[in-house]
């Protein structure tokens, strides 16, 4: 028997809290419980009966007898579940930390929502940009895509120049808020 | 009839039309870019030719570089499928001067349908309604300004060389006019080389219906009935069905009738297989012309589909010099068929292109059913490319019945590594307004539900337990060939490119 316990959060198809699990791993037979402020109060304990027909591929049978077909791969950090059609991303929550480089969320940080190309800058360092003015035009997929501010603030650094490739999450630009001084705050 | 026939295309439409050439006995050569070495294009060609570079400008727009390519293999025709060089009249001006032939109709009707200014000027010649529009115009000029006082907000502004949502705004007051003129115009310069953009009356929520049109070379052109397209988001197309539920066979009569009239307007001198897209005011029943697609379209399999014909083979066979041997009387669909673009993108969040291996990818397969997809497993979905990954097409003998079939074989479809809309296009299946057949181009802004996830608290659980399982696992397949489904991938000869031996 496994027992296992840890915290995870699904970010596809909604952003979610944090949820944490209990679970015990016998012959196939999968107990699961949800825990704290993660348990939605439904069915937060359950156990599956899961067999595995190929390699990152199952079937699964609740107590209720239902049969739920599952597939999934690990895409870098993030776990990729297909079930019955849909598909589900989560992180295993203690992953979720900043990144290396220049891939943070720091609540100041504009960041590429997808990868794909900067085609121009239009605000330098120190200017000052309204909310939803537009900061940067990126190029992805043949698409063009309208970067804008997502508050009123001050331009702190500009973390790319036109013609870069950027990955999706990395900084665009930092913005501050007005009258902050660099090491303020 | 051809031997040897190119290809200057990739994804899906280069594998279907390799299909249809091998078919016909015609060897199809594919041409590739450094990131497509390994696609499932070049693989089901007879031989490739490197296009050395990434981007669509070094590669597959370049028509030196394809035309070179076709020299040197010796072809005897191009077909160029759609999007990239499909609709340059440049690119057909050199096949013919390199005495390829240029499957699709000529350089000088290419020219008068692919500006679409100069297409409307010869739809209201042949009698067929247009939506106004100004000339061709820049940000604060006297056209636009009168344009803006004639018929006000909303308005469109439009790339002259536009298609495929490219190039395309909704404006919604003049303080976004001039941005939205100039972002239109650098997106359609980046996509057609041709930064051209004028103003057309917004025509709210009509549906967009098009017909499919044939046309020989020795004048005889029929229509093979209309294709609804009023599903899209961003302007573009997601969702395709035919007969539309719109057309009262008086209605499909009568755009067919207008259809034809464009395609032989002396002007339009129209060769080949092309689309006459119009928008119908579902209310009043009246459809204006709204453009000439010079072109093979994306969502023809569905007329294939209920006509039992194929597109491809009828246009090189035109192309050969054959003629069309149907009839308008001939043409008369049986049942009905309906497609589902599969996209790379989060229906969730603003319809962001998504990237990354395509660990699985395993199609559903099943009575009616018909898949038309440039992925294989393994392959990297990557970021210079159109995002669509397949269509697939679902026919049955009634409306009914062929979207149930394709939600079912929506939910059997699995792809890993990359999320994709296909839980959008289940809820449109699964949508009551959509089943009656009761929606127009507005449908996703008038059902903002439809883009948000549609999840049981019991799925949601289900997932959590099954999220926790597998991570309890050692790490699964991180190599997709590790999967008994896998398509091998390159060939040291496709990784090897061009290379010489010394």
């Amino acid at each position: 028997m496994t027992q296992s316990q840890g915290q995870m959060r699904e970010t596809h198809p909604a952003e979610r809290e944090v949820f944490r699990y209990r679970a015990e791993d016998e012959d196939g037979l999968f107990a699961f419980s949800l825990e704290g402020d993660g348990a939605t109060g439904l069915d937060a304990a359950t156990t599956l009966s899961i067999e595995t027909r190929q390699a990152g591929e199952g079937l699964c049978r609740t107590e209720a007898g239902r049969t739920h077909h599952f597939a999934w791969a690990w895409v870098g950090a993030e776990l990729h579940l297909w079930l019955d059609g849909s598909l589900w991303v989560f992180q295993r929550a203690e992953t979720r930390r900043r990144g290396a480089g220049t891939t943070t969320d720091a609540p100041g940080d504009i960041l590429a929502p997808m990868p794909g190309a900067v085609l121009e800058v239009l605000v330098a360092e120190g200017d000052r940009v309204e909310r939803n003015q537009t900061v940067v035009l990126m190029e992805s997929m043949k698409m063009e895509l309208v970067i804008t501010a997502p508050r009123d603030g001050v331009v702190r650094r500009v973390s790319v120049e036109p013609g870069q490739q950027v990955d999706r999450g990395m900084r665009l630009l930092e913005l501050g808020s007005e009258g902050d001084s660099e090491n303020g705050s | 009839m051809f031997s040897k026939v190119l290809v200057a295309n990739r994804g899906e439409i280069a594998v279907r039309i390799n299909q249809t050439l091998r078919a016909m006995g015609i060897a199809p050569v594919a041409v590739f870019s450094d990131a497509d070495a390994g696609a499932l294009h070049v693989a089901t060609a007879e031989q490739s030719v490197a296009l050395p570079g990434n981007t669509a400008e070094e590669t597959y727009l370049s028509i030196d570089k394809v035309v070179q390519a076709a020299r040197d293999c010796g072809v005897d025709a191009i077909h160029p499928g759609y999007g990239f060089l499909s609709e340059n009249p440049a690119f057909a001006r050199a096949c013919r001067e390199a005495q390829i032939t240029f499957i699709g109709p000529t350089p000088e009707s290419m020219e008068a349908l692919g500006d679409k200014l100069h297409s409307k000027d010869i739809a209201i010649a042949a009698g067929v309604p247009v939506v106004p529009s100004s000339p061709e115009c820049v940000p604060g000029d006297a056209e636009a300004e009168e344009f803006v006082r004639r018929w006000g907000f909303p308005l469109m502004v439009k790339a002259a060389a536009g298609g495929g949502g490219r190039g395309m705004r909704l404006v919604n007051g003049r303080r976004e006019l001039d941005a939205d003129m100039e972002a239109a115009s650098r997106e359609a310069r980046a996509a057609f080389g041709d930064g051209r953009v004028f103003l057309e009356r917004y025509v709210s929520n009509p549906r967009h219906v098009e017909i499919q049109v044939l046309a020989d070379g020795n004048g005889h052109t029929i229509h093979l009935g209309e294709r609804e397209c009023s599903i899209q988001r961003r302007h573009q197309k997601i969702i395709e069905e035919t007969p539309s539920p719109a057309l009262t066979p008086d209605l499909r009569r009568r755009m067919g009738d207008a259809a034809v009239a464009v395609a032989v307007a002396r002007e339009a001198g129209y060769v080949n297989a092309g689309t006459v897209e119009f928008l119908l005011d579902s209310r009043t029943n009246e459809f204006y012309f709204l453009e000439m697609n010079a072109r093979l379209q994306v969502e023809h399999p569905i007329t294939e589909a209920v006509l039992g014909l194929d597109m491809v083979e009828w246009q090189v066979r035109i192309a050969a010099g054959e003629p069309l041997t149907l009839r308008q009387e001939d043409i008369q669909p049986r049942g009905h068929a309906v497609e589902c673009r599969i996209y790379a993108e989060d229906p969730y969040h603003d319809f962001v292109p998504s990237t990354g291996p395509l660990l699985r990818w395993r199609p559903p397969s099943g009575p009616g059913l018909r898949l038309d997809s440039g992925v294989h497993q393994g392959q990297e979905v990557s970021i210079y490319y159109d995002p669509m990954l397949a269509k697939l097409i679902a026919w049955a003998p009634d409306r009914e019945s062929s979207l149930r079939r394709m939600d079912v074989a929506l939910s059997q479809f699995l792809v890993l590594g990359v999320i994709t809309n296909i839980p959008l296009l289940r809820s449109i299946m699964g949508h009551a307004q959509f089943q009656r057949g009761e929606y127009d181009t507005g449908f996703l802004e008038w059902n903002p539900a439809v883009t948000m996830p549609m999840v049981t608290d019991e799925a949601r659980d289900l997932s959590r337990a099954l999220a926790a399982w597998a991570s309890s696992r050692p790490v699964g397949p991180v190599s997709p060939t590790a999967t008994t489904d896998a398509l091998p991938s390159a060939t040291p000869w496709q990784t090897a490119g061009a290379r010489r031996l010394p």
